[in-house]
């Protein structure tokens, strides 16, 4: 039964955001010089000179076991210290347990924190403290701050006002009901986002382990830098099995804590 | 469970202690490993003191006198853009091949899903390093790291979403001798299509953050230009860059979440 | 017409749960099938639509200008023919939501269009009319740009009916079409569904057996996987302890509740 009467009316609605759309797409392909068949090329050589980074060089592997767990290090110091850190903004950027003032300005400082990627930080702190693990550490640190904050404080916020109140009518201090109130409410999130941030770390440590920060970041940048294309591969290998390893674990404990509640 | 079920305090007091005690032991041992004292960082703080001294006030007249600086902060843009959007519609492809109510090969799933779970542990600075060896440092290669990392990233998600979807309108469907491909278009679309582009307008806030970062490997964009700024120590132009990327971020954030809520909020269901 | 010869089903395990099931329901008919729950009321429904397979019988289906065709014994490609001239109204309506309710009563006929028209929504402005009028039939045309999603359960059903009134099949299915509505909704989706016999044979699936003696021209009760009784919709009490057993109390509760004044 072929169309009687076809009328586009009813395509009218998708049109406009679709022509805004391809024009978009079309200025932006401009911009990245991203024509269709460069991007088919682009994506072609990608793939191509996968095949000349393989085999990978094993030869290279013991020595960079090390750099691989101080990445793992690093990125594990540095949710440590963001967790701890975090906490306590949160704990400053909660309305029920800050005074208004100080809440805005926490919060503020908050989101300042959390539109700055890693990395800028990062840069910064080398360029104050020179290369080493320090300005890793104190990074990914910082960078738990914008995320890890933001939600703990808004789970603070729904704790209930009844249970602060308790703690308060038996005479309990801010720190009392911080201690007993607070803490234990928040602790399975607290746990499970921080598993969470572990995650990002890891993969974060990477990234900044090639700028600066050593650990097996640097040797994939450095592999690369020397055009040792086939250490670099192990390099990626370690770091995808680095990765998922990560991932699986805090994977299990997440589902621990949510399941049993332990570690609380 | 019985009828007397607590931990006496006392117990739970030594619990803590020792849980408390070996993390304690096991950080101090980590940061001794890697050399990091975390009071140094207060100790040096006259470091960070220097630093801001060099960089304040910014010099913002290196973003007029350099009109490089504003087709940077565009070039990123595109990246993240072009990035989400090609990332988005190659994950939702791929999507379709991994979800279990639209495809019905078992063997296409497996291959489909086992590419998304091994994109999605390749970090970001690997897959840069080999496209800007590959196609050569520009914004193209960042464009194409976005590519890869924005499957990674929200293809398992997609799948998930697709499987998701209530299944008896595909049933009714089905009742009345309708195709497969005809389901996925009556029923799976309509039902993912809003929650596909809040997540894709939600990859483009994350990917203009990558992109930042790629820009420092070679991808291009503001990042280069901060990478550049600094690399020759004018740290008051990358005191004024740095501002610019915030306010940059901070924008498309709220101009995204804008859109966000308008179109998951068209869509809101009783 | 449709016949439906010795259906069989059992689990793996060997417990039957259609025990050779036959009957026949012709143009004109409004077939109600009661029994208790679990009894096998919907997975005999079901094999009516090929949406399930039993292990044997067979469901021959007639119409005036085709060959009779065994639907349990045909391909899927010839299954979905078939099934474009079967329409099916569920119990959870199973619309899209996030469609309009036109949208909606258009899908009765993706079926009967070639899927390369239907990925574009090429439907055809006289297709749209006679979905508006098969909508208008019950009295839901006003709705027809709303999303389904904001509509009422009566509502909702409405348009599913007009979904299968749109198919324009020649054997229409219900399955418990009115559990999940109120007494006045259910009535008239009841009074909506029972013209529809006189086009086609209908085949229901109901709970309420006040609704079935009221509407249907015919019922049969199944327990246990067997057809125990085909016969006159209005049924003795005694019938009806024979048919649900235990749970006769409950329908009783449940008639209390739905005041159906015709007795």
């Amino acid at each position: 039964m072929p169309p009687k009467k076809f009328s586009f009316k009813r395509y009218r609605k998708f049109i406009l955001p679709l022509i805004i759309l391809l024009a978009v797409t079309e200025a932006t392909a401009i911009v990245c010089g991203a024509t269709f068949g460069k991007l088919s090329d682009g994506i072609f050589n990608g793939l191509a000179f996968l095949g000349n980074m393989y085999p990978p060089d094993w030869s290279a592997f013991p020595e960079m076991l090390e750099p691989a767990l101080q990445s793992i290090i690093i990125a594990f110091l540095g949710t440590v210290f963001g967790t701890i850190i975090s906490v306590v903004f949160a704990l400053l950027a909660a309305n029920n347990l800050a005074n208004p003032w100080v809440r805005n300005i926490t919060r503020v400082f908050i989101a300042i924190e959390r539109s700055i990627p890693e990395i800028i930080i990062l840069i910064l702190l080398v360029a104050a403290f020179g290369l080493g693990a320090m300005p890793g550490v104190v990074a990914l640190s910082i960078g738990c701050i914008g995320m890890l904050g933001k939600l703990l404080a808004d789970i603070i916020e729904e704790i209930d006002p009844l249970m602060i109140e308790a703690i308060e009518s038996v005479g309990g201090n801010k720190i009392q009901v911080i201690i007993f109130g607070v803490l234990p409410q928040i602790m399975p999130n607290l746990i499970s986002y921080a598993l969470f941030r572990f995650e990002i770390n890891i993969r974060l440590s990477v990234l900044l382990g090639a700028v600066g920060a050593g650990g097996v970041g640097y040797e994939l940048e450095y592999s690369f830098g020397m055009l040792q294309y086939h250490r670099a591969f192990t390099a990626v290998i370690i770091i995808i099995a680095m990765v998922f390893g990560t991932e699986r674990l805090s994977y299990f404990l997440r589902k621990k804590v949510k399941t049993e509640g332990a570690l609380t | 469970m019985t009828a007397i079920d607590f931990t006496l305090p006392s117990k739970k007091f030594k619990d803590k202690t020792t849980v408390f005690a070996v993390g304690t032991v096991v950080v101090a041992l980590c940061c001794i490993y890697t050399n990091f004292n975390p009071l140094a960082f207060f100790m040096e703080f006259h470091n960070v003191r220097d630093l801001l001294g060099e960089m304040l006030p910014p010099n913002y007249r290196t973003l007029t006198d350099d009109p490089s600086t504003g087709y940077a902060i565009l070039q990123t843009l595109c990246m993240a853009f072009l990035g989400s959007l090609y990332g988005g519609i190659i994950a939702v492809i791929i999507a379709f091949l991994a979800a279990s109510n639209t495809m019905p090969l078992k063997s296409v799933r497996m291959i489909a899903r086992f590419t998304l779970s091994f994109l999605r542990v390749i970090p970001i600075v690997v897959v840069i390093l080999i496209f800007v060896i590959a196609v050569g440092p520009s914004t193209f290669a960042g464009m194409l790291a976005l590519v890869i990392v924005t499957i990674g990233n929200f293809g398992k998600l997609f799948t998930e979403i697709i499987e998701n979807v209530e299944s008896p309108p595909a049933e009714a469907i089905y009742s009345v001798g309708a195709s497969r491909m005809q389901v996925i278009r009556y029923s799976i679309i309509p039902q993912i299509l809003p929650t596909l582009i809040a997540n894709m307008l939600f990859a483009f806030d994350v990917n203009i953050r990558s992109a930042i970062a790629l820009g420092i490997f070679g991808g291009g964009g503001i990042g280069f230009k901060l990478q550049l700024a600094k690399s020759v120590l004018h740290y008051k132009d990358v005191a004024a860059i740095v501002s610019l990327i915030i306010i940059m971020v901070i924008l498309t954030e709220k101009i995204s979440d804008y859109l966000r809520r308008k179109i998951l909020g068209e869509g809101k269901l009783k | 017409m449709i016949e439906v010869k010795n259906l069989t089903k059992s689990l793996p395990n060997g417990r039957k749960l259609l025990d050779g099931i036959s009957f026949k329901v012709k143009k004109g008919e409004f077939v109600g099938i009661l029994g208790p729950s679990g009894a096998g009321k919907t997975l005999t429904l079901r094999c009516l639509n090929g949406l399930l397979k039993p292990d044997s019988g067979s469901v021959i289906i007639k119409s005036e200008n085709s060959q009779p065709l065994d639907i349990c014994k045909i391909d899927k490609r010839e299954l979905r023919r078939v099934r474009q001239k079967i329409g099916v109204i569920f119990q959870g309506y199973h619309l899209v939501k996030r469609l309009s309710a036109l949208e909606n009563v258009m899908i009765g006929r993706l079926g009967q269009i070639s899927t390369w028209r239907s990925m574009f929504y090429g439907f055809t402005d006289a297709e749209a009319e006679e979905a508006l009028k098969a909508l208008d039939q019950v009295k839901m045309s006003q709705m027809a740009g709303m999303q389904t999603g904001s509509l009422s359960g009566g509502e909702m059903q409405r348009v599913s009916i007009a979904r299968a009134i749109f198919q324009s099949p020649t054997l229409l299915l219900a399955d418990e079409p009115i559990s999940n509505l109120d007494p006045s909704n259910a009535k008239t989706i009841m009074k909506m569904i029972k013209p529809l016999s006189e086009l086609m044979p209908v085949v229901g699936v109901f709970h309420q057996p006040e609704m079935t003696a009221k509407y249907c021209t015919r019922v049969i009760a199944i327990k246990e996987g067997k057809l125990i009784y085909d016969g006159d919709p209005k049924l003795s009490n005694k019938r009806l302890e024979e048919i649900y057993g235990e749970e006769l109390e409950l329908i009783e509760q449940q008639e209390h509740m739905i005041p159906v004044t015709a007795k």
